[in-house]
């Protein structure tokens, strides 16, 4: 693009010129107006700094800077929509001879503007103006930060020992004071408790302490804790002047003024006499049970009267308000010069700190009151012998009490069916027991009673419960049986066992009455025996197996078996009575057989007959006997119980023409529970 | 309320103590009381309509004044300079201090008490000497801490241009 100037030096740019020599500022300001895509920002530059003479080249050159130059480093692109001029060599020589000069100039300048060192030249002109006016521009700020940023690191990493030496004369002091001040805080502390160790107040709190239980500490805190803020001081530091002034309720107080250049003397005094050359500060003054802290800083001062000792934290939350004040009134501090006004708001800060914290301290110590500490130690020495003895004494009796008591309950916690579930014990009073007692088990009363124990010892809250201790058990047992005296029982295991003889009925009755009651899992009646039980069993045994054989074809026993079917039948309805007698029912049940001879049909016939045979001699007797009778044919052959296996091949023996008899004996109207069975 | 302080300078014994406890006080003892390091007094006046509280810092008379106490001289907004009329070189410790104080503060409202006046023939101090210093442009004042002479209007004169100082800033 440059070539394109070379070559034609009247071409696209002449029209600019022609305006520039006129008046280069309206000149601008025309073709702005024509087009509005120029860049405005550019034409501006120039006006600023017009009257300085620095700046004239560059307001001539600021209008071309946009339209002339076609240098790459310039944005040539402005000019690219420039309507190209006609190449007349007629109209070339015209704009030659008219703007010769000004073409030159035109030239010259965008040689100018290519060269990086004249516009190095002009931009290190006005860099700090233009950074000037760009005032508090935060995309300044933003633009620089990493560049900054990056100096920063690398000068901090070349040149660190320049940067210590500038920075701790800087930070030093204040790291020093702080460190200091730590350390002054925590010294304070230790040597309050320390000296609450030996002094009278401290043996007073140590007996407090022995004597309510709490810890030394804790009561050195419960006294310390009383103090008076009674005057507040914000003081201007250089002049010595009261800026603010609080005083608590009740307090009499001298002129705030006079008192806050005093005090501003007497920390000069101090400083002068006894540590000039330090850096160091008045930070407190100490008379009597009054102490005067100070916190300064070179701007102003915090002075706060205060009687008595005020709590950890005190000084800090004093130094953090002072702070806070600084800040706020930095302006009005700066600029002091006798006007008070300002400082208004400083009650404000300070008003928190007039702190009262009332302790019934009594009147000051007579002059016995100084010698007290020998006298406690010496009465301590003594005291400690005795109060060891009493204590001791105490102690015992005491734990004498406590044992007994517990003796008491131990009575109460074996005795069965009771259970005690809670104790709350005291010291001049009846202890209260919680206790679950089973209905069966003895009064509490009773059972201290028994052990020789005074029952007023305790109160009783019962709760009614059913206990399974084993001994409970069998007594409730006891209770809920008729118990005839033949029998006894015994509870062991979750099984109540009876022993004993009874009749048949009891059993029976005391079985079912037995299982139903709490605690108890299992009846064992084996050991209790009924005398007629034997007779009936050993006569049922007589029935059962009475072998009683017939003749082929016959329902007549053969006559050998015929007396002992006549004896069954007598013994059964001997039994039948017996079993009545007692409240029980007899029940038969008859089996007929046959053998495999001849037809199956007429062997159940002849066998049905057998079994009926039997029958009609009992109903012959006169028994009432529920009787069931079966014929079985000839499946069941001798040997085999008719309630046994079916065996195959049936035997032509006469053995196997026979009859059975099965006796059962049962309770009445019940659900036929068999009382031979356990 | 405006406070403003101010120290008083010289050398021993030309009567500064005397001189606040004449203004403050209205009184005045022959009893000569050495002050060591400082004594404080306040008096509230009425300057064009406005309260001021002067915080005045009597400063232990000293001879040898180039080791004058500079912190107590920190921040006073206008100082006396006090010399014995009897005692001519008191006046020139009180011009030497007071250019030293000059050097310190800056310029600040200042004056120069010559003081006992009611000894006025015992006078070592003469007229043209007081001429050639208010020459100077040192505000001078004849003051008698025992008869009260000029010792109202040399305070009420510093408190004016104190406020006037005060009012610039």
């Amino acid at each position: 693009m440059t070539d394109t100037v070379n070559a034609s030096p009247f071409s696209p740019e002449g029209r600019e010129a022609e305006s520039l020599h006129a008046s280069p500022m309206p000149a601008a300001q025309t073709d702005e107006d024509s087009r509005p895509d120029t860049d405005t920002g550019a034409a501006d530059t120039p006006s600023m700094e017009g009257e300085d003479s620095v700046y004239s080249a560059k307001d001539v050159a600021a209008p071309f800077y946009d339209r002339v130059s076609e240098a790459p480093s310039v944005s040539s692109g402005l000019w690219s929509d420039l309507p190209e001029l006609p190449d007349d060599e007629e109209l070339n020589r015209l704009r030659a001879l008219l703007f010769q000069r000004e073409l030159t100039i035109i030239q010259r300048l965008k040689d100018g503007l290519n060269d990086p060192r004249q516009n190095a030249k002009r931009v290190s002109e006005v860099i700090a103006e233009a950074l000037l006016l760009r005032g508090d521009d935060d995309r300044l700020n933003t633009a620089l930060e990493p560049t900054v940023n990056a100096i920063l690191k690398s000068s901090l990493n070349r040149h660190q020992s320049d940067f210590v030496g500038v920075l701790f004369p800087l930070m030093g002091p204040s790291i020093r004071k702080s460190i200091a001040e730590t350390f002054r805080s925590m010294l304070e502390s230790f040597s309050k408790s320390l000296e609450m160790s030996f002094s009278w107040k401290g043996v007073r709190w140590r007996m407090e302490a022995l004597r309510t239980g709490k810890p030394f500490s804790e009561i050195v805190l419960l006294h310390t804790l009383a103090y008076r803020v009674e005057q507040l001081f914000f003081i201007h530091s250089e002049t010595g002047l009261v800026l603010s002034h609080l005083t608590n309720e009740g307090v009499g107080t001298q002129d705030a003024d006079m008192v806050s250049a005093m005090l501003t003397a007497i920390q000069d005094f101090v400083r002068d006499c006894f540590i000039s050359n330090s850096e160091g500060e008045l930070e407190s003054l100490h008379l009597g049970e009054f102490t005067i802290f100070i916190e300064k800083y070179s701007q102003a001062y915090l002075a706060c009267v205060l009687r008595g000792t005020p709590p950890t934290g005190f000084r800090e939350g004093l130094r953090a308000t002072l702070e806070t004040m600084l800040i706020e009134f930095a302006a009005p501090l700066e600029s002091f010069s006798g006007d008070t006004a300002p400082f208004a708001g400083a009650a404000r800060h300070l008003e928190p700190f007039l702190i009262t914290r009332y302790r019934d301290e009594g009147k000051d110590l007579p002059w016995w009151g100084k010698a007290l500490p020998l006298f406690a130690l010496l009465i301590l020495v003594g005291g400690i012998g005795s109060f060891q003895y009493y204590a001791r004494e105490l102690r015992q009796q005491q734990s004498a009490h406590v044992a007994l008591m517990q003796k008491g309950l131990s009575f109460l916690r074996n005795e069965p069916g009771f259970m005690l579930t809670h104790v709350t014990q005291a010291a001049d009073s009846p202890w209260e027991v919680m206790l679950l007692k089973d209905d069966l088990a003895r009064t509490p009363d009773d059972v201290l009673r028994a052990h020789s124990f005074q029952p007023d010892a305790f109160t009783f809250k019962i709760i009614p419960y059913v206990s399974y201790d084993p001994s409970i058990v069998a007594r409730r047992a006891e209770n809920a049986i008729d118990l005839p005296p033949t029998v006894t029982i015994r509870f062991s295991h979750g099984t109540l066992v009876f022993t004993g003889t009874a009749p048949l009925a009891w059993i029976a009755g005391a079985k079912d009455t037995a299982r139903t009651l709490p605690g108890v899992k299992h009846v064992d009646m084996s050991g209790v025996k009924d005398p007629l039980l034997d007779r009936i069993t050993a006569m049922i045994q007589s029935i059962e197996s009475a072998d009683i054989e017939f003749p082929l074809g016959k329902a007549i026993p053969v006559p050998t078996d015929t007396p002992k079917l006549e004896a069954a039948v007598d013994t059964l309805v001997e039994l039948e009575r017996l079993v009545n007698d007692v409240g029980f029912v007899l029940t038969l049940t008859i089996y007929g057989h046959a053998d495999a001879i001849g037809l199956e049909r007429r062997n159940y016939e002849i066998s049905q007959e057998r079994a009926r045979t039997v029958a009609a001699m009992l109903y012959a007797r006169g028994s009432s006997i529920p009787i069931a009778m079966y014929g079985m044919g000839s499946q069941y052959p001798k040997g085999e119980k008719s309630s046994g296996q079916a065996v195959s091949a049936p035997k032509e023996d006469q053995a196997s023409r026979r009859i059975e008899l099965r006796v059962h004996i049962a309770r009445p109207a019940t659900s036929g529970v068999d009382i031979f069975t356990q | 309320m405006i406070n403003k302080k101010i120290c008083m300078l010289g050398a021993f014994s030309v009567g500064k103590t005397s001189l606040v406890e004449r203004y403050v006080h209205s009184v005045f003892s022959d009893k000569y009381l050495s002050t060591i390091g400082v004594k404080i007094s306040k008096k509230i006046i009425t300057v064009a309509d406005q309260e001021v509280s002067m915080i005045l810092w009597d400063m232990e008379g000293r001879d040898i004044f180039t080791d004058v106490n500079i912190n107590y001289l920190r921040g006073a907004m206008g100082f006396f300079v006090v010399a014995d009329g009897t005692r001519a070189e008191t006046l020139d410790t009180a011009l030497e201090l007071r250019a030293l104080v000059l050097g310190k503060m800056g310029t600040i409202p200042n004056a120069l008490l010559i003081n006992k006046d009611d000894l006025a023939d015992q006078w070592e101090i003469s007229e043209d000497m007081l001429q050639q210093t208010a020459a100077e442009g040192i505000t001078v004042f004849r003051t008698s801490a025992k008869t009260g002479q000029s010792v109202e209007e040399a305070f009420q004169s510093l408190a004016k241009a104190m406020l006037k100082v005060g009012r610039n800033v």
